[in-house]
């Protein structure tokens, strides 16, 4: 009885909170129905047919997450997802209020939940997904999230609890990811790249900004026969032998993005869809009409010239955002850099990204947002000739005037500045 | 032509934070001034004269499992870099590098990591339920050449006590540093610790240049348009409403 008078106080809630649009409504729903009963969520999810499918990793997981849902229309099946940023325990459960009927009943094939990389523990506490699609873990706002290995050793733990109700679909090429797989009841499916997809990201030896680069059971440093890019490759550990396990997919005929990261979350998507009886038809066909979510690699108009922003958060999505505007034959480049809350307050991590490696230094490259001149001063130092416009609406501005019709304005953006951007480009706010 | 040869410690481990643009920052400014720059970088296993060629040397933070790895390689140099450090050869020791010069390191559930004992201080992790020292900082630096303030982001979550033939890198204006928001970092010789990432040279272009001048025993260096630092040191002090 309490679950229902939250699902129906919950609604009553979202209703209000967006005819009067009182901001996001995505969470508190969710924080008084566990308030009222601990295990709203179990119970939810328990007495229904609904597939759980959690997605997470500190790059892809939105991108990932849109892909998952767009194969399983395809496939006509019906599902729910969370709204962006409710992505905590309190999430989980206002996302289970907006999708239940009033008698608390799911009646969807799924629920695909993208979580974030400190509650995913928690989440487990409180339920046992049928799904967990593990992507990458990178150096990501430290100052929120704390280090790469403190967040591998929660996920570890997490882990070992699970049973074989519930299937991993890990990057077999992220060792710290990879390294889940080998102590857990669950089943485990793998995805990686090959070798020969990647001609132009191999190298050998890891780059700076590279987190993992020692055994996730030994602590040796690893051996990479092949880099893909940052820590992730084909790896193993000349002292415990522990290696790279052979991936179940890594290659499918067309991939929805650019960008050699894009390619893991498309194999994922797919690995996902087949262990599901979704065809690698269905999931070709959902790819070739896909849209990306916002930000990621969203491609817009901005007083008639086009305009792609490529949301770039930490040193491997912004190493990989350049490689993949280097691959587009970008000329014109717009970065944002934010330090709010949601981006993390410490900026440093601009320092651990390879811009003087990656591109020409014949760019046109503009800086902006709260952080200009920290930014201004990294391409200093890489020894590009930048200009450094605080104000975003101005930078933008400036970089489009100077824009031939035929040419694309390639903006890279942090967090809130991604927010902050597209409100300026479309006239709309989203979140 | 002078040459500057920077030794970046353990790039490969104690590489956390950003704390590279401290090399590039000092490699870049050097250059600038027709410096000749060569970083070694010295990775596990590197040799003592490999070490000793060095005229300034750079250590950032690292992640727990790997500050292990450096700990035990580091003691394999005690003798050298703690001659080096007497002997004022200048250094740059941010977080984890700090705390390893130091006396001892005490971890959360009380095991002891004995430091190199070169800089007389001790750093204590009170544990769970005590946070992080975590934000942007602002200190005035205790060195007479240096006439801006130096901000910062710290990001630890050690407390570090300095003993008494130690003086602290400067006062702390907003902030944590070392422990209570009075001292941060540490100054002996010509060696520095700190707790700024940030990383600290990049916006603190006066302190870049201190350390170059010491490492090539120089008294001037020439002049460069450093109106992107300030900028940048101004919007963190803004921040901090100093």
């Amino acid at each position: 009885m309490v679950n229902k008078i939250s699902i129906l106080g919950g609604k009553t809630f979202i209703f209000l909170s967006s005819k009067f649009n009182l901001g996001s409504g995505s969470t508190w729903p969710g924080h008084i129905a566990l308030k009222l009963n601990p295990n709203f969520i179990k119970e939810t999810l328990g007495s229904s047919k609904t597939k759980l499918v959690i997605v997470a990793g500190t790059n892809g997981k939105t991108t990932t997450a849109r892909l998952i849902t767009s194969i399983v229309r395809e496939a006509n099946k019906t599902y729910l997802q969370n709204k962006a940023g409710a992505n905590l325990v309190n999430g989980l459960a206002s996302t289970l209020i907006s999708g239940a009927t009033l008698s608390g009943n799911l009646n969807k094939d799924y629920l695909i939940f993208e979580a974030d990389e400190n509650a995913l523990p928690r989440i487990l506490e409180q339920t046992t997904p049928d799904y967990i699609v593990l992507l990458d873990l990178f150096r990501d706002q430290l100052d929120r999230y704390g280090e790469v290995d403190t967040i591998a050793r929660k996920w570890h733990s997490a882990m070992q609890n699970l049973n074989n109700k519930t299937c991993l679909i890990l990057n077999s090429d992220d060792p710290q990811i990879a390294y889940l797989g080998t102590k857990t009841q669950a089943k485990v499916a793998y995805f990686g790249l090959e070798k020969i997809q990647s001609a132009g990201y191999e190298q050998t030896k890891t780059k700076h900004g590279a987190d993992s680069t020692h055994c996730p059971k030994c602590n040796e440093k690893l051996k990479f026969l092949t880099i893909f890019f940052s820590h992730l490759g084909i790896w193993e550990c000349p002292k415990c032998k522990l290696k790279r396990p052979n991936p179940d997919l890594s290659n499918i005929p067309s991939y929805p993005l650019v960008g050699a990261y894009n390619k893991y979350n498309a194999l994922a998507t797919t690995l996902f869809g087949l262990k599901e009886n979704i065809t690698l038809k269905d999931s070709q066909n959902a790819f070739a009409s896909f849209t990306p979510a916002f930000g990621r690699q969203e491609k817009l108009t901005y007083k008639d010239k086009n305009v792609q922003i490529f949301l770039s958060k930490n040193p491997t999505s912004f190493n990989e955002s350049l490689e993949a505007i280097k691959e587009l034959k970008g000329e014109n480049l717009l970065i944002l850099l934010n330090d709010r809350i949601p981006d993390g307050l410490d900026v440093s991590w601009i320092w651990d990204i390879n811009i003087e490696e990656i591109l020409d230094k014949k760019i046109n490259v503009a800086v902006t947002g709260d952080r200009a001149y920290d930014m201004g001063l990294r391409l200093k130092y890489a020894e590009f000739f930048t200009h450094v416009i605080p104000d975003p609406e101005q930078a933008l501005d400036e970089m489009i005037n100077k824009l031939e019709d035929n040419e694309t304005l390639y903006i890279l953006p942090n967090y809130s500045a991604m927010l902050d951007i597209r409100k300026i480009i479309t006239g709309r706010k989203i979140l | 032509m002078n040459k500057l040869t920077i030794g970046w410690l353990y790039p490969e481990l104690m590489n956390i934070y950003g704390d590279r643009g401290n090399i590039i920052t000092l490699s870049k400014r050097a250059k600038w001034r027709d410096i000749i720059v060569e970083v070694k970088e010295l990775n596990p296993g590197f040799s003592d004269q490999t070490l000793k060629e060095c005229d300034l040397l750079v250590m950032g933070g690292a992640q727990d499992k790997q500050q292990s790895i450096v700990n035990e390689d580091l003691r394999k140099h005690h003798e050298t870099l703690s001659e080096m450090i007497d002997a004022g050869i200048p250094g740059l020791y941010v977080c984890g590098g700090f705390q390893f010069l130091g006396n001892y390191y005490k971890e959360a559930d009380g095991t002891i990591i004995d430091g190199l004992g070169i800089f007389d201080l001790y750093t204590e992790n009170p544990g769970h339920g005590h946070e992080r020292l975590i934000g942007n900082i602002a200190i005035q630096p205790n060195i007479d050449e240096l006439t801006n303030l130096i901000v910062g982001f710290e990001n630890h979550g050690g407390r570090t006590y300095l003993g008494e033939d130690i003086d602290p890198l400067g006062k702390v204006l907003k902030g944590h540093g070392n422990n209570d928001g009075n001292t941060e970092g540490a100054k002996y010789k010509n060696s520095f610790g700190t707790y700024l990432h940030g990383p600290i040279l990049p916006k603190n272009p006066q302190f870049a240049d201190y350390l170059i001048k010491l490492a090539l025993e120089l008294e001037e260096l020439k002049e460069i348009d450093d109106t992107l630092e300030i900028e940048a040191r101004k919007n963190v002090e803004k921040k901090l409403i100093l």
